[in-house]
């Protein structure tokens, strides 16, 4: 630990763990969760399966109070982590209790969009978490597979970083004002030929029938579909109810994924509208939480002409026709 | 256009709330919905799509049922599609009746009980979702 770094005590330590390797992986965290054991704190940690089970190898015994979850079910829409978060500390905080958690969300996988919305992700929970009860949360990050520019983000998304060794505040920070600003990157344009439509509140049938069309033509199951209806009309509704009356909904389908987008002239001005859900809240908040729990991706973005939404489902390739046939032949048989 | 379009429902005018309480017969109707009186079980039975522009529709049409029993039965099997607003609609209609009346969902497709779930409605004392055949 570095000679001038005064660890936080009563705020959200929210930290980057920059590791290279299983190895140096392992170093970073298994002091971590042992530290967290030995103080009697709740630890919960959201990682892939094979790093689960190194991590389980390594710790032994010391294991039973940790709580393991798969990163790949938690957090494959990165929007739905903040909400396990939530529920973690909401479970075990209070009475003074301090709370460590281990959550690696952006690994070499994940495609270009949802790296976009994984740093949206890590930049949030500095909002999500700036109040309420303090615990500790580091966020691996893998020097060594990972983009530079991916790195130099979490510098900017963690206002506290380390290799394992030393320990010290990240001098690029943006800020928590930065994290809950507006989110107005750019989204890609459509790849392909898409199909618009303007429509108002006696045109959320039409935006439903596109979407169901679109849906089984890209042969997605009935409940995959049904879903789907259910998500864009929620986020097309809001356009009605609180986004100008009127908005514009486009579809497209690409190799990877069937996307829809709402824009409208309205303003999205809570940072963590799509993914906190209180009985207080208004109407609207409870469509994109449902979109996110939903469809697979669910990209918000604040723009200087009103807001837009986009919605993907993405698409599993088809088995390869021999091997498909070769099964058929088997289960004949 | 399957189900999730709104072209196959051409009931009656659109737009127009046509109640007509306790005949037993048609409550109402619009370009995408109708609502019918039923007697045996006492209540209603809503077909075709419930959103923005209709779900006011489902409270009124509730209240102005005028079903005397303690349970209100409807059935929504022939619901095709419900947004969150026809949801908390229904909820609401559920919660406005007097203590110890419920509000039964007969026939509640199975992906409608999954955003009941998701949105956080699914534990309501007086609104329960009927599982089984005829109850």
């Amino acid at each position: 630990m570095s000679a001038n770094f005064t660890p936080p005590v009563n705020e959200f330590r929210h930290e980057a763990l920059l590791y290279a390797g299983m190895a140096d992986f392992l170093a970073g965290t298994v002091p971590f969760v042992r530290g967290g054991v030995e103080a009697g704190e709740p630890v919960l940690v959201v990682e892939s399966a094979a790093k689960i089970a190194r991590l389980r190898a390594e710790l032994g015994s010391d294991t039973g109070s940790v709580v393991f979850a798969d990163m790949a079910d938690v957090g494959a829409n990165p929007a739905r982590i903040i909400p396990a978060w939530r529920d973690f500390v909401n479970q075990h905080a209070g009475d003074g209790r301090r709370l460590r958690g281990i959550g690696e969300p952006i690994w070499n996988g994940r495609s270009p969009l949802e790296l976009i919305e994984c740093q949206r992700h890590e930049s949030l929970l500095n909002t999500a978490f700036a109040t309420g009860d303090p615990w500790w949360l580091l966020c691996p990050y893998d020097t060594a597979a990972m983009d530079p520019a991916v790195i130099d983000e979490a510098r900017r998304s963690h206002p506290y970083v380390t290799d394992g060794t030393t320990f010290r505040r990240s001098n690029d920070y943006r800020g928590l004002d930065a994290c809950s600003a507006p989110f107005d990157v750019p989204l890609p344009a459509p790849g392909v030929e898409v199909r618009e439509l303007a429509f108002d509140v006696g045109h959320l049938g039409e935006v439903r029938g596109l979407v169901g069309r679109y849906a089984e033509e890209a042969g997605l199951p009935s409940l995959r579909i049904a879903n789907l209806v259910v998500a864009v009309n929620e986020v097309a509704t809001n356009s009605v109810v609180h986004g100008g009356g009127k908005g514009w909904f486009r579809i497209w389908r690409d190799a990877g994924a069937l996307s829809c987008e709402v824009r409208d002239s309205g303003r999205i001005d809570k940072p963590l509208v799509d993914r906190e859900l209180s009985a207080a809240e208004a109407y609207g908040s409870r469509g994109l939480w449902l979109a996110n729990q939903l469809c697979d991706l669910v990209q918000i973005r604040s723009l200087p002409e009103g807001s837009a939404v986009r919605l993907h489902t993405w698409l599993k390739p088809a088995p390869a026709p021999a091997a498909a046939h070769h099964r058929g032949i088997d289960s004949i048989l | 256009m399957g189900a999730y379009g709104m072209d196959r429902y051409s009931v009656g005018g659109i737009g127009n709330i046509d109640l007509v309480p306790g005949t037993g017969g048609q409550i109402y109707a619009d370009k995408q919905l109708v609502v019918l009186r039923t007697t045996s079980p006492d209540g209603l039975s809503f077909s075709g799509e419930i959103d923005a522009s209709n779900s006011h529709a489902v409270g009124t049409a509730i209240s102005s049922a005028q079903v005397s029993d303690r349970n209100i039965h409807i059935e929504v099997a022939g619901l095709l599609f419900c947004d969150i607003s026809g949801i908390r609609a229904f909820v609401s209609a559920a919660e406005a009746l007097p203590k110890g009346h419920r509000l039964l969902l007969h026939g509640l497709p199975a992906q409608l009980e999954t955003v009941i779930e998701v949105v956080g409605w699914s534990r309501m004392p007086s609104l329960v979702i009927c599982t089984c055949e005829g109850d």
